[in-house]
């Protein structure tokens, strides 16, 4: 019983991975599906490094793309028949690749964590991307190589040609990530990569090289990196300089930094909101990346411990019973907020649009005229003000939701 | 092959210098802060847009003037209303705090200016050759470029060593903890020597946007090179950073002009490669070629055997 | 038979010779109280003895075993244990994880990533016992950053002594605890130090008297007196050394 209790939330979130294509089943839809599983993946094993272990990485798509290069080597060994294997295993090529190339790279640069070892990664990083370049037979040049995934031995009649079996594919390879990042985590090694991440010099007088702890975080890291490679392989088919350069190293951060360090769900929640915004709002807006560079510094100045760290911090006003204090501040400050929101985008796209009407909203606008600007201002500066004004009653419900009782004080 | 000696080495120089400027900036920042500014080639290339835009208007000069004062009082606001508030986050959050703002900075050009290359040009003024050297032209405007970089640094130098404010700032990169309790207003010093050292950012951008073409990817290309000199040249050490960007700029502009490679090594010890080799690419690989490759293979080189780089002291 | 010794040991910062020749014999089982003036070289030889610095000259032993020099998490590893004077612990882990790490090596986990913490009895039970043993049991899940500053000294303790090395070495384990918290505290250093070897590094000289065995006084970076506590009263370059501080009584 209580085993099942605990193993709730895993059939919750296996059954989710799932179901999910039986609700949505469009071919964007399960598109969008597969880069969830593999940004799942790819963030958890960020934040394994950052999160967990304290190592900020310039450089973590080198284990992703190098994972991800090998498993298109692999899918093309199999479409040659030098090796025939399933392809259910190219993750697990990736992965191994990914370990071993954190074995290589993490043997020197976890020496030190800190601002040495961002600059390392970033170094490496640099150094693979550019090297890769100029290794064209391996990787392609620019163009970057190419496989195919439906050469390998059938798997009970399936032959992967649907992107929706490569989703069932990923989606399991994703739960087993997920769960075996989870489980490193509740180990000596996944503790202590927190003890060193908090103080690496106590670390070391409880009998703990810092340097080894770090080291098999790299690692795991690596490997989880790998897979996620390998995953992207299988679904796109193909892998160019672009997924192991500074690029998607930087996305990765931006997914992880996003979801929260340093809680378990948080780069699950940045790898699905991230790969919602960048499928779904690059349809409607060509700025897309211009509202994610705007969301990425609100939330590490606003909201430090990112998406996930927001939602904890209702924990105590939720265990107390008070949240129902906070609903109607939230909505009183989030009217106006969202207003404001909505003002500045509309007058981003307006400076950015050459159309006669700009649709927004139900709205027909012009953006030729100065008096649909002057609008618009007006109301984007009235509803910054009542936004600040009502910050202050939000402020004052929180700190009563959260005010220890007067019996517990005493 | 001496003209190409001459030229690869004058070449390098400017670089070098060039390199120097956003370097020394970043220094100081660091050194102040203890805070590795990742967006500071933005603010370069915040320098060579303003510029190219008063360009438009007002002529080259003016935006030489101006571009980099705009781009240093914006530097200075993100400290006062971005990075200050972010500091109490830790070092970490700061750091990624300046690469969010790097790719912020990116995408707000690409939505002013569009993603198309400027034709930021030199001015006219300096539109004639120096010197001409075994039949190879050394245009003006690059003796100008090291002309202002060598100024930047001589005055740089001088306000260092010898002005009370930089006194304070060698002070404060020595001893952070002790300035405060002697009374300066330390909060206003950050401001400022953020503000100057994007300041020097934007007027490297001012003078290397001509040259290098002005377009939305060129904080990208230096970036990086820029940390890795500061880190070669050891975290906080100003001295460091100038050997560090003269060493790289002489490095690429060498390995470019020179045609070694491979092939020749190969040849000298006799050996030769079927051209079906597997390691094709490792055995016709030549120095040009590995160019970009160099400074990120020296970093990583510098980082394991002697983290503090050249001349730093401090590891973190 | 000495469980510690230091022969000739030498440590200087740049010119400075902070640590000038100190030898000292620790005996299997004592306690050993250091005592000096504030910046006498007191936590400096902590550090060297625990690797924390590498020594200048001279030789330090660890049962039978050149120490000196070696990386801290080996002479840990050897039996030996500290806490520090300005509390240094895992700040953003709970209390009971804090105490959970500084057991696994002791309990032989090294790097395991197999074993999972939820099922191993034992080392959980033996956490709690620890924590119960410094007070903090009701603590247990709090975030050790946010205790109040007499819980994390007990916490810095705890840590310490949580593996049950043999050598136990603490630097100024009470300071700033209020007169009835360090009264606890030295029960506790007392009943987890028996049978073990102990030194201690205090200023309070009421507890220092009432702990040792025997005292070594250093100062400037030297021992000027190595004694039982009544020799080390009655020593004139004490009484020197400390202006008259040294309780009469
Ligand atoms: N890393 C270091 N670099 C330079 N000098 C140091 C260093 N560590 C300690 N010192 C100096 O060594 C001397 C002894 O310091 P130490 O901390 O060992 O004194 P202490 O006896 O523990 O004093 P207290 O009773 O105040 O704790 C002091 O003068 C201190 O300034
Ligand atoms: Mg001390």
């Amino acid at each position: 019983m209580a085993l099942l209790k605990k193993s709730s939330i895993w059939i919750a979130f296996l059954v989710a991975l799932l179901g999910l294509p039986l609700l949505f089943d469009s071919i964007l839809a399960i598109s969008i599906l597969n880069q969830m599983a593999i940004g799942i993946v790819f963030a958890l094993s960020y934040n394994m490094l950052l999160g967990q272990g304290g190592m900020l990485s310039f450089g973590h798509a080198v284990y992703f793309g190098l994972g991800g290069f090998l498993s298109v080597h692999a899918l093309m060994l199999i479409e040659y028949e030098t090796m025939v294997f399933s392809i259910l295993w190219i993750p697990l090529i990736g992965g191994l690749f990914g370990l071993l190339a954190g074995i290589f790279i993490g043997s020197f640069s976890t020496r030190k964590a800190g601002t040495v070892f961002a600059m390392i990664s970033l170094g490496i990083g640099e150094l693979i991307a550019a090297s890769s370049l100029i290794f064209s037979s391996f990787f392609g040049g620019e163009a970057g190589i190419s496989g195919d995934r439906t050469f390998g031995p059938t798997f009970f009649g399936f032959d992967f040609a649907q992107n929706i079996e490569i989703y069932y594919v990923a989606a399991v390879w994703a739960f087993i990530a997920t769960l075996f990042t989870w489980l490193f985590t509740q180990t000596p090694a996944g503790r202590m990569a927190n003890a060193v991440r908090d103080n690496p010099e106590r670390a070391e007088f409880i009998g703990y090289s810092s340097r080894k702890v770090r080291f098999i975080s790299f690692c795991a890291s690596g490997m989880f990196a790998g897979i996620a490679g390998g995953l992207f392989a299988l679904n796109y088919e193909f892998i160019t300089e672009e997924n192991l350069n500074a690029a998607t190293s930087g996305r990765v951060l931006l997914m992880a930094y996003i979801g929260g360090l340093g809680y378990f769900i948080g780069p699950i929640i940045g790898a699905v909101v991230l790969t919602l915004m960048n499928s779904l709002l690059s349809n409607y807006s060509e700025l897309w990346m211009l509202y994610l560079g705007i969301m990425f510094l609100l939330t590490v100045m606003f909201l430090p411990r990112g998406f996930a760290g927001f939602i904890m911090m209702h924990q105590v006003a939720w265990v107390r019973g008070n949240m129902k204090m906070l609903i109607k501040p939230y909505i009183i400050t989030g009217i106006p907020a969202l207003l404001f929101t909505a003002c500045a985008i509309v007058l981003i796209e307006m400076s950015h649009t050459d159309d006669e009407v700009f649709h927004y909203l139900g709205l027909a606008l012009n953006p030729a005229s100065p008096i649909t600007w002057i609008v618009i201002l007006a109301i984007a500066g009235g509803a910054f003000y009542a936004t600040k004004r009502s910050l202050i009653q939000l402020n004052d419900a929180w700190e009563t939701a959260n005010a220890i009782p007067k019996e517990e004080e005493a | 092959m001496l003209e190409v000696l001459i030229f690869a080495t004058l070449n390098g120089l400017v670089t070098g210098f060039l390199l120097f400027m956003l370097a020394s900036g970043l220094t100081l920042i660091f050194s102040m802060m203890g805070v590795l500014n990742f967006a500071h080639a933005s603010f370069y290339m915040l320098g060579a847009y303003f510029a190219y835009s008063l360009s438009l208007y007002f002529g080259f000069w003016t935006g030489l003037i101006f571009a980099p004062l705009i781009v240093g009082a914006l530097g200075a606001l993100v400290e006062r209303y971005g990075l200050r508030k972010v500091h109490a986050s830790g070092h970490v959050a700061e750091l990624v705090f300046t690469f969010g703002l790097a790719f912020l900075i990116e995408e707000s050009i690409q939505f002013f200016w569009g993603r198309d290359t400027k034709n930021y040009q030199t001015p006219d003024l300096l539109d004639f050759p120096l010197f001409t050297l075994f039949g190879q032209e050394f245009s003006a405007y690059r003796g100008f470029m090291m002309a202002i970089s060598i100024g930047i640094f001589i005055a740089l130098y001088y306000v260092l060593t010898k002005s009370r404010v930089g006194i304070i700032i060698q002070a404060a990169i020595t001893h952070p903890q002790t300035v405060s309790n002697l009374g300066h207003n330390v909060p206003l010093i950050f401001m400022g020597v953020f503000g100057v050292g994007t300041a020097l950012a934007g007027l490297a951008g001012v003078i290397a946007g001509p040259v290098l073409t002005t377009f939305p990817g060129m904080a990208t290309v230096l970036g990086s090179i820029v940390f890795v000199i500061v880190i070669i040249g050891g975290l906080g050490s100003l001295a460091g950073a100038f050997i560090a960007s003269l060493l790289i700029g002489l490095l690429q502009s060498y390995a470019i002009a020179s045609d070694v490679g491979m092939p020749d090594l190969l040849n000298l010890l006799g050996i030769s490669f079927d051209r079906s080799h597997p390691l094709n690419d490792l055995w016709t690989m030549n120095l040009p070629q590995i160019a970009p490759v160099l400074p990120y293979l020296l970093l990583v080189l510098v980082l394991i055997f002697r983290p503090t780089g050249l001349l730093g002291k401090r590891e973190e | 038979m000495a469980i510690l010794s230091l022969i000739d040991v030498k440590k200087s910062f740049g010119i400075t010779e902070i640590i000038r020749g100190v030898s000292l014999d620790i005996v299997e089982g004592e306690k050993h109280a250091i005592i000096g003036p504030n910046g006498a070289g007191k936590s400096t030889l902590f550090h060297l003895i625990s690797g924390r610095y590498n020594v200048s000259a001279g030789s330090i032993h660890f049962k039978e075993q050149q120490i000196e020099n070696k990386p801290p998490y080996e002479i840990a590893r050897m039996g030996l244990a500290r806490s520090f004077q300005v509390t240094n612990i895992f700040q953003r882990m709970s209390v009971f994880e804090n105490i959970r790490c500084a057991l696994f090596w002791s309990k032989g986990y090294g790097y395991s990533f197999w074993h999972l913490l939820g099922k191993q009895t034992e080392l959980n039970d033996e956490a709690m016992h620890v924590l119960e043993q410094i007070g903090l049991a009701d603590r247990a899940k709090f975030p050790s950053g946010e205790l109040a500053y007499a819980e994390l000294r007990a916490l810095e303790l705890g840590v310490a002594i949580a593996s049950g090395s043999e050598l136990i070495m603490l630097d100024e384990p009470v300071a700033g605890m209020s007169h009835s918290e360090a009264q606890n505290a030295v029960e506790l250093i007392r009943k987890i130090t028996e049978g073990k070897t102990l030194i201690m590094v205090e200023h309070d000289m009421n507890i220092v008297f009432d702990v040792a065995d025997r005292i070594s006084v250093l100062v400037y970076g030297e021992i000027i007196a190595t004694d039982e506590p009544k020799n080390i009263r009655a020593n004139s370059k004490v009484q020197e050394a400390y202006l008259g501080e040294v309780p009469s009584a």
